[in-house]
């Protein structure tokens, strides 16, 4: 039973006694000395191999059991798309990079009246639609590397499992849902650039309020600094489109100037940004901040249609680029607010909790309150009692619950958005209900008789 | 309050036949159960935790549950009857094991004077029924896992017979109990050498007959897919495959306690140990054998089709008959001093 080490040596190996020496080639030598050490462990190998198990099964066990033990994930986990509707400027860049054209985006534009008596009037899209076919995604995150406005982010969420397969894609309603559980980002290495630091006019712009505007939420921005080091070490996203190209006509040109602007805005603000307290940069992104309320309550007044993001951006972007040069000189006066932070943007060090438990349910009232809801929904009584399992479990273990999937009567994937009939798809593809099973060969009636 | 129960011998062997009727399924679930959890946690895995509450403990109940409602297909082209009765020639023989291995002195189904004879030639009918399920299912992968077990049987039955050989040799007996009772000390004890290597020759016939990795050619679930049982489903293929493979472990395992290691009688014969009872001994015994074959089971690399063969007739077989040898001239030049019985 030990002789099994031996065996691909005496196979493989030219042996002496063979007279295989002068066909042995080169590495004779130190093949023999392999045999031959081989030979003085005899066995010694299956025996090592036992040692190794038997360590193993005397180990301290490390399996997490999934539904009972939660795993502590990491906060950077892949876990599902949060997307952040109001930054999305439907670019399209997200939808053509994706590897699986999972996302769907659909858009229509809108003609804004002018700012000014005898201005031009300004396009704008809007998004109507923005779906992720979890089914189809393969987590690359390609989609929220390449988006240049900070509209998609990852959230550790990993747990929306569907019965039904076309449930798995999520609707811009349920995907902005997901934000809520977006973490904001980790610590930056020690004496790394900050975000904005360079920015001088940019930071007081945006303490004199509406230059931050088109700056994303406080978890964003940190979550995209820290996710994409190259955007933490340039001026941020805010200040470049603050800057000269305000009035910029497409977001896509406004993407292509970014740099240039953010260089251009960034060049004379240098010397006053060495001399401004690093609390003073950082605080704009602070998490509490209540800044993007406030703007949009004020600009919501002044702009002509009040849930109009794209118009709020350009009206604000135009006055800060009024208000940067008188206060570019004085970077050091707005107020540092208790949320202040150090030169390296402190985060929550405490092990992140799946979820946040916002409010603790109780679980038979979530599994009434869900059973019904499918039942209404029209789903049949084995999913909805299913899901109603689901949820009352979830809520037993105080695990938040997600949002309810949003209904679509759309075939998925599915092209047309709402309102619009479905059109015959020129290629590709057919719709599942076109499909006819080919008949084949059919016999006539009574033909075989 | 005493009560005599007496029994003629007919109702005494019926009596003793359920109790080994019910026994090896019983052992067949807990065998598996234990395999599950050794080789989890040899793997650094936990194994199953949730059927049965405990642990997992109902695990392998839920599997041969659900292997026994399962659908029983017998393929178009099978030569059916034959294919329906392999599994019952698998299973049966496993449970036949069972009947001459000794509990304790007396805990034994029958005493038979050629037991030794009568556990090998049983163990050999098994592959009778692994050849008929190949052959019927009209499968080749199936065909090709019978042949090869039916080639891996001849060349490993040989070192368990020749071994076999050496252990009725030094007790000068072929009864089953007559060998425990041999044993003042274990033979893998004593005499020193031949009993070891007879001992390790025998552990690794049984599992290469058995087909379990390292030997594992002939079910080869990665190659041939089960080997012999690819056609087979629900409560035949539980029966025949993963049923009569922990029946047949923890027999093999029980007969090799039984030879080498003293059956039910203490490992070294010393004072305090003599005490505990012999049942004891002999499940301490058992489950170690089980233990120490699952542990290499899952540990080895496995061997090629062709390394196999070489490794039983190149080596395994020259060493047993090499012991043959040792054995006779043990018996006939060893001091009677020497002797422990």
């Amino acid at each position: 039973m030990d002789s099994i080490d031996e065996r691909p040596i005496s196979e493989s190996q030219a042996s002496p006694s063979n007279g295989d020496v002068a066909a042995a080639g080169p590495d004779y030598a130190s093949r023999h000395q392999l045999a031959r050490e081989r030979r003085h462990t005899f066995g010694i190998g299956l025996l090592k191999g036992m040692a190794v198990t038997i360590k193993h099964l005397f180990k301290h066990n490390t399996v997490i059991q999934y539904p009972d033990e939660v795993q502590d994930l990491s906060p950077r986990t892949r876990g599902v798309i949060a997307l952040k509707e109001e930054n999305c400027t439907v670019c399209m860049l997200c939808a053509r990079e994706c590897p699986d054209w999972c996302i769907y985006i659909d858009s229509h534009k809108e003609t804004l009246p002018p700012k000014r008596a005898g201005g031009r009037q300004r396009k704008r899209n809007v998004l109507d639609r923005f779906a992720i076919d979890y089914a189809l995604c393969m987590y690359c995150g390609i989609c929220v590397e390449v988006c240049p406005y900070d509209a998609l982010f990852w959230s550790r969420e990993f747990e929306y499992a569907e019965f039904d397969i076309r449930e798995l894609t999520h609707e811009k309603e349920r995907l902005s849902d997901w934000m809520q559980t977006v973490l904001p980002p980790p610590a930056l290495e020690e004496g790394a650039l900050l975000p904005g630091q360079p920015d001088a006019p940019a930071v007081a712009a945006g303490a004199a309020g509406p230059g931050s505007a088109q700056r994303p939420s406080p978890p964003s921005a940190g979550t995209a600094a820290a996710e994409r080091p190259e955007q933490a070490m340039r001026p941020p996203a805010a200040a470049a489109t603050a800057a000269p190209t305000a009035d910029a006509a497409t977001q896509s040109q406004q993407q292509a100037g970014e740099t240039q602007a953010a260089a251009s805005s960034a060049a004379p603000a240098t010397p006053t940004e060495e001399k401004a307290p690093a609390g003073a940069t950082a605080e704009t992104k602070g998490p509490d901040t209540k800044e993007p309320e406030a703007i949009a309550s004020s600009t919501e007044a002044a702009s002509p249609s009040p849930t109009d993001e794209r118009a709020r951006e350009t009206s604000t972007a135009e006055r800060s680029t009024s208000t940067e040069p008188a206060t570019s000189g004085d970077s050091e006066a707005p107020a540092v607010p208790e949320v202040a932070r150090g030169p390296n943007v402190e985060v929550p060090s405490e092990a992140p909790r799946p979820v946040a438990l916002e409010r603790t349910e109780d679980p038979e009232a979530v599994y009434q309150d869900v059973l019904k809801d499918q039942l209404d929904k029209g789903s049949s009584p084995q999913v909805a009692e299913a899901r109603a399992k689901v949820a009352r479990v979830k809520a037993e273990r105080g695990i938040k619950r997600a949002p309810t999937p949003v209904e679509t009567d759309k075939m998925v994937p599915s092209a047309p958005t709402k309102g619009q009939p479905p059109e015959p798809e020129p290629s590709g593809a057919p719709e599942a209900q076109d499909i006819e099973p080919d008949p084949g060969p059919v016999a006539p009636e009574g033909g075989d008789a | 309050m005493h009560i005599d129960i007496v029994l003629t011998a007919w109702q005494m062997l019926i009596v003793k036949l359920l109790v080994i009727l019910t026994l090896v399924p019983l052992v067949s679930l807990v065998g598996g159960y234990a395999l599950h959890k050794e080789l989890a946690h040899l793997q650094h895995r936990l194994g199953p935790m949730y059927p049965g509450g405990f642990h997992g403990v109902g695990q392998t109940l839920a599997d041969g549950i659900k292997f026994i409602l399962k659908e029983d297909i017998v393929p178009a082209n099978a030569d059916k009857t034959v294919f329906k009765l392999a599994p019952a020639l698998i299973y049966v023989p496993a449970i036949l094991l069972y009947l001459v291995i000794p509990i304790d002195k007396h805990l034994i189904v029958e005493d038979l004077d050629v037991g030794i004879f009568y556990i090998l030639a049983i163990g050999a009918v098994a592959i009778l029924g692994t050849l008929m399920a190949g052959w019927s299912s009209a499968n080749k992968y199936a065909l090709l896992g019978a042949l090869r077990a039916a080639a891996q049987l001849i060349a490993y039955e040989l070192p368990i017979v020749l071994t076999a050989a050496v252990v009725a040799m030094l007790a000068g007996t072929m009864s089953v109990v007559g060998i425990v009772e041999a044993q003042n000390w274990p033979f893998v004890l004593w005499p020193p050498g031949i009993g070891l290597v007879a001992f390790l020759v025998f552990v690794t016939g049984a599992m290469a007959e058995m087909t379990m990795p390292p030997f594992d050619m002939p079910v080869a679930e990665s190659e041939i897919i089960t080997g012999a049982f690819t056609e087979y489903t629900g409560m035949r293929f539980i029966f025949s495959f993963f049923g009569a493979e922990m029946a047949h472990l923890v027999a093999y395992g029980a007969i090799a306690a039984t030879l080498f290691l003293g059956g039910y009688k203490p490992i070294v014969p010393w004072g305090p140990l003599e005490h505990i009872p012999g049942v004891i001994w002999f499940v301490v015994k058992v489950v170690l054998m089980f233990f120490v074959m699952i542990w290499a089971r899952f540990t080895w690399p496995r061997l090629r089709e062709d390394q196999l063969q070489k490794f039983a007739w190149k080596f395994l077989i020259p060493v047993s008959l090499l012991l043959i040898l040792a054995t006779a001239a043990w018996i006939l030049y060893a001091p009677e001093s020497l002797w422990t019985r």
